[in-house]
């Protein structure tokens, strides 16, 4: 209960992601972990966390100068001052004054490089450490897609015998690179938390369809007999909205949400929802980041996701309480030309080179092509890099090869959506993992009864309705 | 509110000029031009409301007056207000905004006082982490300060704000669907905000008539802090918002060097400009500094003689006046319009 309590007190959370209290209580013990857990699942509370709960420094050695110095922040944010950022950013300055007080921070993050600094070395050694972190640790590896040498250096540094518990941390790993990060980082019979993909709670509905007419009334009539709190995809920001309009004409506590809206706007949306004013967010996929919401009920995609790891992230916000939630995937046949044509939208095609290539010629800037509106933002950047990087025609086969692999990712959707086998054991083929078991209501092939998962929308939830001027302002500061 | 917002100002510029000059306005440009229209035809209040409003929502609302019949465009690129929108214009409530004092100032005032109010509603529920509705890292770092200074967790703050609050609130006087428009843009602990599109809807009324009903309370409410200094919190929060310098920068160092005794001939020398640049100064100086004496260019009887023209011709076009008076340069014209009758 300790943890949680401090969970609550520190980050405001009420309950852990799947996977993280497993991790921090081998933390705690003083054990050395491996824990693997995705994007997004909160990697980083597994030694924040413990960070509160510890009396000395915890050492954070992370490859990514960004990354860095966003998890920094983030801890700022919390109203966190003891945290320091060792690394080549820092003034001669500023390095001695933070070395001169390190003892004294609760969270020091450093690169590999800096480690290897000799009055970084011999600073570490003559203090204590609660714990060391080794964040990316994938990069150890030399099968490690993004290998980085410096990690070996500073293998040794691991071995000495009087040193602190190592935590190392990944989203991605496969065995072998597993056996490197164990050696490397000499680590004493570790605990190993292996996020496994597999939500059994999350029952995996799908529903095919002739024409899109079908396809939205049977979202509505979906929408009006079944229970949320849920969120449905779309796949556009104006369909988004038009939806959502629908479904507050019949009555249905529901708003949009895309990245056209102000920040403030946005912000109110996602409070409304997770303080229950609001039953459905009809969303394109720009909501979700940073939604802590125990009680998802259902994620309805109304098109299919660029791909299966969008998926999976996305269907993974309904029903993190561990209760059962419903996921269903709509599809109609051409559906995967609608996503194709979205995805590869922010891509320039072999038209943009030559443009781009004639511009120049012209000794006209090729952000000339932004202006005219002959290509999104997103794109002429893409183009822009490559066009400086590489000659015309590496740029076009590279271009092609994106665009493939976007197809591709699709593709690897559109088999999940027409699948006739079970669609929960191809997902988590996908990551590489074994389906243990089918749990019961499995998924559309397996059999699936919607009820028995979800609840019909019994009460009718009354709209919300506005109070005074006056009642509001001692609502929000002195109370009713 | 939009259209009457926009009758009103095309009504002050009547003949004179084209719709632009309604649309730069409005985007508070910083423009000689501009800056000379807001003190000619007293358009002060409505001074950079909409910064960031597009040409196409402009262009389409005069669309709309077009097609209402209110209001035509001349062969030469002027427009002007026909009997039915002049009589549109008439009907048109007053406004109380202030524009040309806060200048999109009163976002910042509303950003550090949203967070301020979200933070006292989060330590009175006990909750030391929540995710903050201001992202600006200026505004955090002021408000942190502002709630130090405070001394916010003695737990008296809510209190005392909310007595100014309610208090300020009281006074101004506006209706009380608009006020309650502002605090729904609020949120606390359990408290969320709306969203412009829920508000706008509840309202019956477009997301931008919203959102200028919300500055209008704003200006309203910064304006009754600044003159009554009866509120010590809400007088805090809204400090160095109002703008005092009327000046653009470049006229503030004219003026500066003008003050010290420098001709006009000399400035144009020292500060490398062109003679216009630094004459639009002087027009911008003679606007709004009301100690500044037209009388080093020109004569008082001249001056006279301007205004007469003026009156007599229901103009202030420099055109149709150069014609009237002889023997007036167009400087001295606009400095003689822009000081006004005295």
């Amino acid at each position: 209960m300790q943890l949680e309590q401090t969970l609550a007190k520190y980050f405001g959370y009420t309950s852990f992601r799947p996977g993280q209290k497993e991790v921090i209580e081998a933390v705690v013990e003083g054990k050395d972990v491996i824990a693997l857990l995705p994007t997004s699942m909160g990697k980083s509370l597994c030694y924040q966390l413990p960070g509160y709960l510890f009396s000395k420094p915890v050492l954070i050695v992370s490859p990514l100068l960004s990354l860095m110095q966003d998890q920094v922040e983030q801890l700022k944010r919390l109203g966190e001052k003891r945290v320091v950022a060792l690394n080549s950013f820092l003034s001669a300055e500023e390095k001695r004054y933070a070395l001169h007080y390190l003892e004294q921070y609760r969270f020091i993050f450093t690169s590999p490089e800096m480690l290897l600094q000799q009055q970084v070395q011999e600073k570490l050694s003559r203090m204590e450490l609660s714990l060391i972190v080794v964040d990316e640790a994938h990069c150890i590896s030399q099968w490690g897609f993004d290998f980085r040498p410096d990690y070996l250096r500073i293998g040794e540094w691991f071995m000495q015998s009087q040193r602190p518990p190592v935590l190392a941390l990944s989203a991605t790993a496969t065995d072998k690179v597993l056996t490197d990060i164990r050696s490397t980082l000499s680590l004493q019979a570790p605990f190993e938390f292996i996020y496994d993909v597999d939500r059994p709670n999350i029952h995996l509905g799908r529903v095919l369809f002739e024409d899109k007419a079908d396809k939205a009334s049977w979202i509505l009539h979906h929408i009006q007999k079944t229970a949320g709190p849920g969120i449905l995809y779309m796949s556009s920001r104006k369909r988004a909205e038009q939806y959502s309009e629908t479904f507050k004409q019949a009555g249905i506590r529901a708003a949009a949400y895309h990245a056209g809206f102000g920040a403030e706007d946005r912000q109110f949306i996602q409070q409304q929802f997770i303080d229950g004013e609001l039953d459905w967010i009809v969303a394109t996929n720009a909501f979700g980041m940073g939604i802590n919401k125990a009680d998802i009920r259902q994620v309805i995609h109304e098109s299919l996701p660029s791909t299966v790891a969008n998926y999976m992230q996305e269907i993974g916000r309904a029903g993190r309480d561990g209760k059962p939630a419903l996921a269903i995937l709509l599809y109609s046949d051409g559906d995967e030309e609608l996503a194709k044509f979205v995805t590869t939208g922010d891509l320039p095609a072999t038209i943009h080179v030559d443009r781009y290539q004639e511009l120049m010629m012209q000794n006209v800037l090729p952000s000339q092509m932004l202006k005219n509106g002959e290509l999104s933002e997103t794109a002429f950047r893409v183009l822009d890099y490559w066009m400086k990087e590489e000659p015309v025609e590496q740029v076009k086969i590279r271009l092609n090869n994106l665009a493939l692999e976007k197809y591709q990712s699709i593709y690897e959707m559109q088999k999940i959506a027409q699948t006739k086998d079970c669609m929960r054991r191809l997902l988590v083929g996908y990551f590489g993992q074994n389906l243990r078991e089918n749990p019961e209501n499995c998924c559309e092939n397996c059999g699936i009864l919607y009820d028995a998962i979800i609840k019909g929308r019994t009460e009718v939830n009354l709209k919300i309705e506005m109070v005074s001027w006056e009642n509001r302002l001692k609502q929000l500061l002195v109370g009713l | 509110m939009f259209q009457q917002i926009l009758l009103q100002i095309f009504q002050k510029l009547n003949n004179e000029r084209t719709v632009s000059a309604a649309y730069h306005l409005l985007r508070g440009k910083r423009s000689g031009q501009t800056i000379q229209d807001v003190g000619l035809f007293q358009l002060h209040a409505y001074f950079g409301l909409l910064p960031k409003m597009t040409r196409a929502t402009f262009d389409a609302e005069v669309h709309t007056f077009m097609q209402y019949s209110w209001l035509e465009i001349q062969e030469s690129g002027h427009y002007y207000l026909k009997k039915l929108g002049l009589q549109r214009a008439e009907q048109t409530p007053d406004f109380l905004f202030d524009g040309w004092h806060y200048r999109g100032n009163e976002h910042v005032f509303f950003a550090r006082l949203s967070l301020i109010i979200q933070s006292l509603s989060y330590q009175r529920a006990g909750i030391r982490s929540f995710s903050p509705i201001s992202k600006d890292p200026q505004v955090q770092a002021w408000v942190r300060a502002f709630l130090l200074d405070h001394s916010f967790q003695s737990g008296q703050l809510q209190q005392q704000l909310f007595d100014e609050c309610e208090k300020v609130l009281a006074t101004i006087q506006l209706s009380n669907a608009n006020k309650q428009l502002v605090l729904y843009r609020l949120s606390g602990h359990g408290i969320p905000g709306w969203t412009w599109q829920q508000l706008a809807s509840e309202r019956k009324e477009t997301v931008l008539d919203s959102q200028l009903a919300f500055i209008e309370v704003l200006h309203t409410l910064l304006n009754e802090v600044y003159t009554t200094n009866t509120y010590p919190l809400l007088g805090k929060i809204a400090e160095g918002l109002r703008v005092k310098a009327l000046l653009t920068d470049s006229a503030q160092q004219t003026a500066h060097l003008y003050e010290q005794g420098y001709s006009l001939a000399q400035i144009v020398q020292m500060r490398r400009l062109k003679q216009s640049t630094i004459e639009d100064h002087l027009v911008e100086m003679a606007m709004n500094e009301p100690n500044f004496s037209i009388g080093a260019f020109v004569s008082y009887t001249d001056a006279e003689k301007v205004w007469q023209a003026s009156k007599q011709l229901q103009t202030k076009k420099l055109k149709a006046l150069h014609e009237a008076v002889e023997g007036m340069s167009y400087f001295q014209l606009r400095l003689i319009l822009a000081k006004g009758e005295v």
